[in-house]
């Protein structure tokens, strides 16, 4: 196989329709039939933090770079520093050691800003919640606002994805 | 069956000790006062005994600490170095590879250590001393300063004419968890690196206590996502040594395909990872798709992603129908193929092999001075396959070819992990050709006896991980203590990156891909 091959073996990515098999992606094609998503014009720039998550999160959060899924053609990328991002995606539970490190990167971001929330830990503390190395009970709204929750242990992609399109479609709201 | 190097050990070992050995777990229990610790540890390295974990748990007796130093023995088994009492000498003044070991326990438990080279606190953050602790159940826990009395981390660099430092983390560029690492540079090349981990520290170890043990699954599968099936086997390895219980044939089969399916998909992130990090997209992409499709592979086939909630005290949740295991069956066909496309794709491109040869070198010599596991070591030549070695459940009958190299870089480390997606491919298509047919749970679950220890063992895609379980009333546990792969080798990179350049530090890093969860805790 060479580079060439790959072009003529066809696209890998999945189809997002709203008659999918999947709940989530037929959400997701409902909401991007809907009015663009200003103030970003379907262009959302994603920070990620894990606060205490086992990797899972993360690893799914990488896995919406795959070509199956492929965030980008919603408009979603990942950015490099919290100064360029209008969502912040954190996993948790929260742990002492991280809090100061979420802060930050919170207070280093621009308004308008969102902030979502990925996975049990983070939505609820989860399993780890009274673990002693964790702040408080570990849910990320005890340490900075958030406006979308994703449960799941850990949340699909496509969860993923769309939790972020509608903390994007929350954003555009406030603007109005 | 014991060595005879082994013997010689024992004859070297303190007058005064007491050796007893635990057949169960095959585990040789050595037991010595703190102030001939370090000469019984010093006598097994030297007899060929390879470090593999320091523990530290409370003593029967109150406000007493006792220590066990584990060695693995070339396939003859555990030995123990355990010691009673509350003050101990460090070993790892002559034995460099428990530093980190003994810092963490030194910290943790209420165990003073005297001649610690190093410290400082490795698990708690001295800085964040300020922010609202919860009751510690662990009063002997020290006061969080580092060696001076201040509530700072210090680094220490070379002292070199010239040198400054690069700070970076814990919040990194990419998509990858949270650590600490301070470079110390004059000009290009590195002259010292320190990692500062523990902030993924969430205290799954003090968790643990009192918890029952057929429910510790779901918090032991939150050590680190990716390697949830290797720790959760072994934990129930050391749970069901405790208890007594016999693992149905065909449980231990599905487990093996659990892990072998496990290390598939995350050696496929880290071959991707390090793709990417050289700035070659086009075999990253392909590695990335196969990884997903590996990961709905799982979920089709075994209920979850990550491979969760599959494991249980006494064999599996579920059975694997008929159905099942053909939809397996044909992924790992599919696999099969399409692994030999990407690595020809990847090995026939000069620009990539360039970047990869010799980047973040790590000799045979560095690599047993620091006890590493897994791909790591295999990588610089050094056999230490748990699979292999310490054979547990479904691989005592296997015929496993062992993935090795010499070389040592990124390079060796990136065919080393290819070969053993492909010989994990080999052993999948190999087990479901002829599955054991049976229950696929133990039906009856014994009380295990209080007080008494059992060690698991499991080779996760990262290398072998080590737990020490200690029973209490009713199944429940009374201390876990666990050191995962990447505990061990994180300092491993520490020494890869010596002379390399710091741009050159995410290609090294992929080409461990140790675990920032799984090493804290």
């Amino acid at each position: 196989m060479n580079e060439l091959d790959i072009l003529l073996r066809g696209r890998k990515t999945d189809s997002i329709s709203s008659a999918s098999e999947s709940a989530t992606i037929r959400e997701i094609a409902t909401l991007l039939q809907k009015r663009p998503l200003s103030p970003f014009a379907r262009s959302i720039c994603v920070r990620m933090v894990d606060a205490g998550s086992s990797n899972d999160v993360e690893i799914e959060e990488g896995l919406m770079n795959s070509p199956q899924v492929d965030c980008e053609r919603f408009g979603i990328h990942f950015v490099a520093s919290p100064r360029h991002a209008d969502v912040l995606l954190v996993s948790g539970p929260v742990t002492i050691n991280m809090k100061l490190a979420l802060e930050k990167t919170y207070a280093a971001m621009p308004y308008p800003k969102a902030v979502v929330a990925a996975g049990d830990g983070a939505c609820s503390g989860g399993v780890l919640s009274d673990a002693l190395g964790v702040y408080k009970s570990g849910r990320v709204d005890e340490v900075i606002p958030i406006s979308v929750k994703v449960p799941g242990n850990p949340p699909t992609p496509y969860e993923l994805v769309l939790g972020i399109l509608k903390a994007g479609e929350m954003l555009s709201r406030q603007k109005d | 069956m014991i060595a005879k190097n082994f013997l010689q050990a024992l004859e070297g070992m303190p007058k005064r000790s007491r050796i007893s050995a635990n057949s169960a777990d095959a585990t040789t229990w050595i037991d010595v006062t703190p102030e001939e610790v370090p000469a019984a540890c010093m006598a097994l390295a030297n007899a060929g005994g390879i470090f593999d974990s320091a523990f530290a748990y409370p003593a029967a007796s109150r406000a007493q600490w006792a220590l066990a130093y584990v060695f693995r023995l070339e396939s003859r088994g555990l030995a123990a170095v355990r010691s009673r009492g509350k003050s101990f000498h460090s070993v790892s003044a002559s034995l460099s590879a428990a530093i980190w070991d003994e810092r963490k326990m030194h910290e943790i438990s209420g165990a003073e250590f005297s001649g610690l080279p190093d410290v400082r606190p490795i698990v708690s953050h001295p800085e964040n001393a300020a922010i609202e602790q919860k009751n510690r159940a662990q009063k002997h826990a020290k006061p969080l300063k580092n060696g001076n009395g201040e509530n700072t981390y210090p680094f220490v660099g070379t002292g070199e004419e010239g040198e400054f430092e690069v700070a970076v983390g814990p919040v990194h560029a990419g998509i990858i968890e949270p650590g600490h690492f301070r470079f110390f540079v004059s000009g290009e090349g590195v002259n010292k690196m320190e990692a500062r981990l523990s902030y993924m520290h969430r205290g799954i170890e003090g968790f643990a206590k009192g918890k029952k043990m057929e429910d510790m699954f779901p918090i032991i599968e939150q050590i680190s996502g990716d390697e949830s099936a290797s720790n959760s086997v072994a934990f129930a390895q050391a749970a069901e040594s405790l208890c007594g219980i016999q693992v149905p044939q065909r449980a231990q089969t599905i487990r093996l395909l659990l892990l072998e399916e496990e290390r598939i998909y995350s050696h496929l992130a880290d071959l991707g990872g390090i793709a990417t990090d050289v700035g070659f997209a086009a075999p990253a992409s392909q590695f990335l798709a196969l990884r997903e499709r590996m990961m709905r592979l799982n979920e089709k086939c075994f209920g979850n992603r990550f491979l969760r909630d599959v494991v249980a005290l006494g064999g599996t949740h579920r059975d694997m129908p008929r159905e099942k295991i053909s939809e397996l069956r044909s992924g790992i066909e599919f696999f099969s193929k399409a692994i030999l496309e990407i690595e020809n794709l990847t090995m026939s491109s000069s620009t990539f092999l360039d970047r990869a040869f010799s980047a973040g070198w790590v000799s045979a010599k560095s690599a047993s001075r620091f006890c590493l596991v897994g791909p790591g070591a295999r990588a610089s030549g050094i056999s230490c396959d748990t699979r292999k070695h310490f054979p547990y459940g479904a691989y005592a009958h296997v015929a496993l070819n062992e993935a090795l190299a010499t070389d040592g870089d990124a390079l060796a480390r990136f065919m080393v992990k290819l070969n053993e997606t492909k010989e994990s491919a080999r052993l999948i298509s190999e087990e479901i050709a002829h599955m054991p047919s049976g229950p696929f749970c133990a039906h009856e679950i014994p009380n295990a006896k209080a007080g008494s220890i059992s060690f698991g063992m499991c080779e996760a895609p990262r290398g072998g991980c080590t737990m020490l379980l200690q029973a209490g009333k009713h199944n429940t546990i009374q201390n876990l203590s666990v050191r995962t792969a990447s505990f061990r080798n994180w300092r491993a990179l520490e020494k890869a990156i010596l002379k390399n350049i710091i741009a050159d530090f995410q290609l090294i890093n992929k080409s461990f891909n140790l675990s920032y969860a799984g090493a804290d805790l």
